[in-house]
């Protein structure tokens, strides 16, 4: 037992971790990790075992000897290979060849077929109604603004995108001065326009809104407004589709 | 690559002179029944038999302009290829009747152009400048 920790010198922080706990402690961990653990829990027989054996001579000849030649009583030589299969079923069974055919006959199938590919800018694929893309600012059919100030979409971005203030405007009531959305910071997962009291908020089905230079998706106001007053139509009709849901 | 059949097929309904169009923007042989135009002159089509077009390709646009551009398409029709809607917004009733008297013209994404959309502070700003004042000398 000595002689085998030892041994085991790297392994001395496991040892001794074992040797800390308790006895029935420690023996529940070396059950427990029984594949972490080191060999010291294995009961070795010595003198027993058989001799270990490698089968590496097996293994590295990968060409079997060739079978003896054999002779009938004539001492003529015997076909060793009549009763397998015939070198062509070989050849065929080598090269793949009906695969190969079948392969092919794949590739002329859809030949003839109609492309499974969207060709993007003309046809696209499908998007649902609840698709969260391109933020905006929607406004009453009055054309008043919605957003009431209420910070609640600021309060809930887990991505901390958004920055509002507010002020009174001289008919008393509270609108935004500054609603900031970074959307590099976005993560376009809708909890904003779900906190929207009032469905100011909302996030519009439009994806394609990349731009070249970065200062370009930090929206503000009225360019977060802009988007909603070009696709209100979009927006409403979509919400009118899932308000049976909401 | 097309199907021949299909290529013929399409040719045969469109012509040759709309065919060549076709391959010279989508790239591909479409025929399909005339759906509507936008106001940008786009030109929107369908094709809802399945033997002829995938699902997914049945609804597809001619743009007008040359340089083409996803963003071209205005949110109406937008929702209409992206097969949101059902109706094109010329017969959705739901749409025209959502549809505001002050809703914006539609532009496109104008990114790398003069008229992209530059961010800018909509308050007053809260750090100033410092500006030395200097007192006259008596």
């Amino acid at each position: 037992m000595f002689s085998r920790t030892r041994l085991l010198v790297g392994l001395q922080p496991r040892l001794v971790f074992a040797q800390q706990g308790s006895a029935v402690r420690s023996a529940v961990i070396a059950r427990r990790l029984i594949s972490s653990s080191t060999c010291s829990n294995a009961q070795h027989t010595h003198g027993h075992t058989p001799p270990l054996t490698s089968g590496i001579d097996q293994r590295t000849s990968h060409h079997p000897a060739p079978p003896k030649p054999q002779y009938d009583a004539q001492g003529n030589e015997l076909d060793a290979y009549k009763d397998g299969p015939s070198a062509l079923d070989k050849a065929v069974h080598l090269f793949f060849f009906t695969e190969i055919i079948r392969g092919m006959w794949v590739v002329l199938e859809n030949f003839f077929r109609p492309p499974y590919t969207i060709m993007y800018p003309f046809e696209k694929g499908p998007l649902s109604p609840r698709f969260r893309g391109e933020h905006a600012l929607r406004r009453y059919p009055t054309g008043e603004e919605r957003c009431i100030a209420c910070k609640l979409c600021e309060a809930i971005c887990p991505a901390q995108a958004i920055t509002i203030e507010s002020e009174a405007r001289l008919d008393g009531s509270r609108k935004t001065t500054k609603y900031d959305i970074d959307m590099t910071k976005c993560i376009y997962c809708g909890f904003c326009q779900e906190a929207c009291p009032v469905d100011a908020i909302v996030e519009t089905q439009n994806q394609e809104f990349s731009v070249e230079t970065r200062e370009e998706l930090l929206y503000n106001k009225e360019k977060l407004l802009a988007n909603g007053d070009r696709a209100e139509a979009e927006i409403a009709a979509n919400l009118h589709s899932d308000h049976v849901y909401r | 690559m097309v199907s021949l059949l299909r290529t013929i097929r399409s040719v045969r309904r469109v012509g040759l002179r709309e065919w060549w169009r076709q391959m010279q923007y989508i790239g591909d042989a479409k025929s399909g029944t005339y759906v509507g135009k936008d106001q940008f002159g786009n030109r929107y089509f369908e094709n809802r038999n399945g033997e002829e077009e995938i699902p997914g390709r049945h609804r597809w646009v001619d743009f007008a302009q040359h340089d083409f551009n996803a963003t071209q398409v205005p949110p109406e029709w937008h929702s209409w290829i992206s097969h949101i809607r059902k109706e094109p917004p010329t017969n959705d009733s739901v749409m025209q009747n959502l549809s505001p008297p002050w809703q914006a013209p539609y532009v496109e994404n104008l990114t790398g152009t003069r008229g992209a959309y530059k961010p800018y502070n909509t308050v007053v700003p809260k750090i100033n400048a410092w500006e030395p004042s200097v007192k006259p000398r008596a």
